[in-house]
């Protein structure tokens, strides 16, 4: 009983307002019963109307009896959900099976996590929106209605626009053969095959490049029905390592306004693997260090370090 | 029946160095009463403190073959040898090499052709040279250290260094060097002949098989001299 009094409910009002509503219920039933009757048989058409009208007037005189009891037994019942801090679904802890149905005690969790994932996606949400690294097009944290509704010019240029800049970066590059070709659509992908060292997928966005996969000369690019295998890595783990390396340069090439520069500086970069095996670590001197070479290739210098021996 | 296509799965570079065996063993400083087996426990002993993988084992045989007297032209010139070998990496094949000359690879029923042959090849008597042992891998390198024998003597040591990422011989040589270096210390090698006369050409399973015939025809040439050890 404490539980029902400090929630506010009367369960004598209640169970008295529920008995109102069935009689305010067949109190109605009934008016529309006999209007649907209609006059009966009377000997004369005054008789008739008489008791209908006494008859229709006698339901209504009940039905507005009804309705005033049940706004007195309302009064009475209280707003229980007004004073608990979660209104109406604040009514679950009453449940008596608690161990049952764990609902109420599963609700505030889910109440507290989502309140905290808000207030932390909010933060998220500021921080990235301070960083200049934006590949995409989608602008983060604008909503969707100030976001633009054309993507940028970089990202629709013609394909012939793509294949030109393409051609030219592999006529710079006598030691570099790059095949272009389009399998899903509008979007390009090469091979790139640098000397007789290594092959490059790469996976372009208009002029942005997606992905890039980094493979033994001798190694299979090919998945077995004839396609460009964009999702497997190579066997050997000194080409695991220089995808690895290829996938920062990705991150910091950037000149989201000249895309054909920095596709140039990718391949300008990319080029230096030509002496993969053939170049001593720049600071320690020595060609390998923990089985592999020197992986790693300056962004500025293109000097070759091995991935411990960079600054 | 005959292919010169490689059947091999990959083409890694294959760089067989080196050690003429009874030439290492007998250099090695092992003298004071070490026998092939020690050494080749030292070395492999090397390998796993690297942090090199055990990963099976490999054999390489090879029978020698002359070209038959009948089958000589009158002018006194004497039959070129051919040597027809098996490499467990390729089980597939069979190789069959000139010395300076070409190799050819077929399927490893070259055997049954070879003895319808008999009228123009004759294997040479108690020729058969093999070399046993066990893979290791470290890194994308795979070394295989195997016992030289013929007949029943242990004649020397072969150690085959595999750079599977490199397929051109001379682009890595630097680098297998160093990483020989690392196991065989002062017993490194020069670079193979096999390397000198090639620029860029890819490297394939019949340079591996060249070097071993060198590798062999050097020890069965030292098969007069004990190896240090044996007694
Ligand atoms: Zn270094």
């Amino acid at each position: 009983m404490a539980d029902v009094l400090s929630v506010g409910v009367n369960l004598e009002a209640f169970s008295q307002a529920i008995n109102a509503i069935q009689a305010l219920r067949s109190s109605v039933s009934r008016v529309f019963d006999c209007l649907k009757d209609g006059m009966r048989n009377k000997e004369t058409l005054e008789g008739r109307e008489k008791a209908f009208i006494a008859q229709f007037q006698d339901n209504l005189h009940s039905v507005n009896r009804d309705l005033n009891e049940l706004e007195r037994l309302s009064n009475l019942v209280g707003k229980p959900s007004e004073n608990h801090p979660l209104h109406n679904s604040g009514l679950l802890s009453l449940d008596p099976v608690q161990d049952k149905t764990p609902l109420y005690s599963q609700l505030l969790q889910a109440y507290k996590w989502s309140n905290k994932l808000q207030y932390h996606a909010g933060l998220a949400s500021g921080l990235l929106n301070q960083q200049s690294l934006k590949r995409s097009a989608n602008q983060m944290g604008v909503s969707a209605k100030r976001r633009p509704k054309a993507q940028p010019t970089t990202l629709v240029l013609p394909p012939q626009y793509v294949d030109d800049v393409i051609s030219r970066i592999d006529r710079m590059f006598p030691e570099m053969s790059i095949h272009l070709s389009r399998p899903n659509g509008t979007s390009a992908m090469l091979l790139v095959t640098l000397g007789k060292v290594l092959k490059v997928i790469v996976v372009m966005r208009s002029l942005f490049i997606d992905r890039t996969i980094v493979k033994g000369f001798s190694e299979n690019v090919y998945t077995e029905d004839g396609k460009l295998d964009i999702w497997s890595k190579s066997n050997y783990q000194v080409f695991q390592k220089v995808t690895d390396h290829a996938t920062t340069a990705l991150l910091h090439y950037q000149l989201p306004q000249m895309p054909d520069v920095v596709v140039r500086s990718f391949m300008t970069w990319l080029r230096s693997y030509i002496k993969l095996f053939q170049a001593p670590c720049q600071r320690c001197g020595k060609f390998l260090q923990d089985g592999l070479p020197p992986t790693w290739r300056d962004f500025r210098t293109l000097e070759a370090f091995h991935d411990t021996c960079r600054q | 029946m005959l292919r010169t296509h490689c059947p091999a799965s990959r083409l890694g570079i294959n760089l067989l160095h080196l050690t003429p065996a009874s030439l290492s063993v007998s250099q090695m400083p092992v003298a004071e009463g070490k026998s092939v087996q020690q050494t080749v426990e030292l070395l492999t002993r090397k390998l796993e403190m690297l942090g090199a993988e055990k990963q099976g084992t490999f054999c390489v045989d090879c029978e020698t073959y002359h070209t038959a007297a009948s089958t000589l032209g009158s002018q006194g010139q004497t039959g070129k040898l051919m040597y027809v070998m098996h490499n467990s990496e390729y089980p597939l094949s069979c190789f069959a090499l000139f010395e300076n000359g070409p190799c050819l690879i077929a399927d490893t029923n070259f055997d049954v052709l070879m003895v319808k042959l008999k009228g123009f090849f004759q294997s040479a008597k108690a020729s058969k040279i093999e070399t046993r042992g066990t893979r290791y891998q470290y890194c994308d390198f795979l070394v295989k250290v195997g016992t030289v024998t013929m007949g029943p003597s242990a004649r020397g040591i072969s150690v085959e260094v595999e750079y599977g990422p490199c397929v051109v011989a001379s682009d890595c040589w630097n680098l297998l060097l160093e990483f020989l270096q690392s196991f065989l210390g002062s017993h490194t090698p020069g670079a193979p002949t096999v390397f000198g006369n090639r620029h860029d050409t890819v490297y394939g399973p019949a340079d591996t098989m060249v070097q071993y015939m060198e590798l062999f025809n050097k020890i069965r040439k030292q098969q007069q001299v004990p190896v240090a050890g044996i007694r």
